[in-house]
């Protein structure tokens, strides 16, 4: 076994094995930022804010369910309940985000995963992937919640199956909703390391533009008062969700402008996609 | 108060350019309030929403929430906590030396355009008023992030559901909720100060929102002397 040059022969071997690649280190990065985004395999106190925000939300949904089995008509469909906690959720975007982006850069922990098989733009799009999934369960959980509720409260199997038909295009807007959500948010975190100006940034943007749509609202009349709803990135989802599965909403008057805010929402998600996959290009590792 | 402390906090706190990052907050009230003063809508109208919803209801707290959380969280999270620690001074000095900082950052760059803002709107009554209840509400706000600050590991997150769940969401649902909402003390208190004026709705009686503001700030200092004197460095949340 020994070879000339080699004093002593302590074993080292070479891996032969098959090497899994951009793909699975993509993958890896994904599941671990989503269980990082809820606490999973961290300590208690890590779990604490993530989950509690989660069992709010699911409980505030069976509230409505309880609520609406006393009336024959639900108080409130699968996409208005999407609807109505975007703001609740948008908090919890502004906490996951910092979480996923800014202790990486906090932590200089970019150099070992960029000497590695991922390329800059599979670590930004892991981190959005798993941004956008870590959104959607907060949404997941209280629609299921409701769907279980409604289909307990019904009476035949036909019934279920028309729930379960309700219950899709509460998934799709959660999906939207979380798409655009997180489009905003990651970015934002990526700017910096220190998670108290990642949330402060995020929360800023969030919490800023309600008062200034809804203050062009107020002084504007007629067709600027229907698009000063954009400004707000809430709105702007809720217009999307009033145009796309037509809820009633009385938040926004989205008039005939209801195209426009379909295409605000795509150019938000496309731009904030771009922005955090130029900022990765960018950052020093 | 320990000036040196005071003068090394402030100096943190300013000497970086991410303080211009507070910046954007007063031009935009004040963009919005000359905007909305231009336009044909009444005062009555559009005033509630600037002034009420984004001056005291946004741009205040979201202030002292950066400020507060971070004269304090900095030096946690940096670890330099220990050379102050390692002095002899009281623990008290310490947390009012840089709750002084805090509030005094926060009130110059909330309560003077806010104040610039309600003389635009409607009267000089109104902006002193305006003035002095984002001051008041600046001191609340800062004591209670600053105590948040050293009593969890996560301030902003939970500082950040105070203001968005609880005074922005919860107070419209619960009424019983306004007691405990230091944005309603600075609203009453600037509508009671501008002479109960039809631009700002207040719910709370004025001697109620000054009571409950002082105990917050009173509360605020004393849990954070508090844990300060038992103040154990740990990293952060694995």
């Amino acid at each position: 076994m020994s070879e000339a040059g080699v004093i002593h022969d302590i074993g080292y071997q070479r891996y032969e094995g098959p090497r899994l690649g951009r793909r699975y280190s993509m993958w890896s990065i994904y599941v671990h930022s989503v269980r990082s985004a809820f606490g999973i395999g961290r300590t208690a106190k890590a779990k604490l804010l993530p989950v509690a925000m989660f069992t709010l939300a699911c409980l505030a949904s069976l509230i409505i369910v309880v609520v609406s089995s006393q009336f024959p008509e639900p108080i409130l469909s699968y996409v208005g309940l999407v609807s109505t906690f975007s703001y609740g959720i948008t908090a919890f975007a502004a906490i996951t985000a910092p979480e996923l982006a800014s202790r990486d850069l906090r932590n200089s922990l970019l150099p070992l995963y960029f000497s590695r098989p991922p390329h800059r733009t599979d670590y930004a799009l892991a981190k959005f992937g798993a941004l956008i999934s870590s959104v959607f369960i907060m949404y997941a959980g209280p629609l299921l919640i409701m769907f279980i509720g409604m289909a307990f409260s019904s009476g035949s199997i036909g019934d279920v199956f028309g729930e379960l038909g309700d219950l899709m295009p509460g998934l799709a807007s959660g999906l939207i909703h979380s798409v655009v959500v997180a489009a905003i948010a990651l970015p934002l975190a990526s700017l910096t390391g220190r998670r108290v100006f990642a949330t402060g940034l995020i929360i800023a943007v969030f919490l800023l533009s309600a008062p200034i749509s809804g203050a062009l609202q107020s002084f504007s009349r007629g067709d600027a008062a229907y698009l000063a709803g954009l400004l707000n990135p809430v709105n702007l989802l809720n217009g999307v969700d009033e145009w796309l599965f037509g809820t009633v909403n009385e938040i926004t008057l989205i008039g005939r402008f209801g195209p426009i805010y379909g295409v605000a929402a795509l150019l938000l998600a496309v731009l904030g996609t771009a922005l955090l996959m130029w900022r990765y290009k960018k950052v020093k590792s | 108060m320990n000036l040196t402390i005071a003068g090394l906090t402030a100096r943190a706190l300013l000497g970086r350019r991410r303080i211009l990052l507070l910046l954007p907050m007063p031009v935009l009230l004040i963009g919005l309030t000359l905007l909305a003063n231009a336009s044909p809508a009444q005062p009555d109208e559009w005033a509630p929403i600037v002034l009420g919803q984004l001056g005291l209801g946004v741009i205040l707290p979201l202030t002292a929430l950066i400020v507060g959380s971070s004269v304090l969280g900095l030096e946690i999270e940096d670890g330099t906590i220990t050379h102050i620690l390692a002095k002899p001074v009281p623990r008290s000095e310490i947390i009012v030396a840089k709750l002084v900082v805090a509030w005094a950052v926060t009130t110059v760059t909330t309560a003077v355009p806010l104040a610039i803002a309600g003389v635009i709107a409607d009267s000089g009554a109104l902006g002193i008023g305006l003035a002095l209840g984002a001051a008041v509400g600046a001191l609340a706000y800062t004591a209670f992030f600053l105590a948040l600050s050293l009593m969890s590991r996560r301030p902003v997150a939970i500082g950040l559901i105070y203001i968005m769940l609880w005074e922005n969401l919860l107070v419209q649902f619960v009424s019983g909720a306004r007691t405990l909402s230091i944005q309603q003390y600075s609203l009453t208190l600037a509508d009671g100060l501008a002479g109960n004026t039809t631009v700002l709705n207040s719910n709370l009686s004025t001697v109620t929102a000054a009571i409950l503001a002082a105990a917050f700030v009173a509360v605020g200092t004393a849990i954070a002397t508090q844990r300060l004197r038992s103040f154990a460095l740990t990293g952060e949340t694995s």
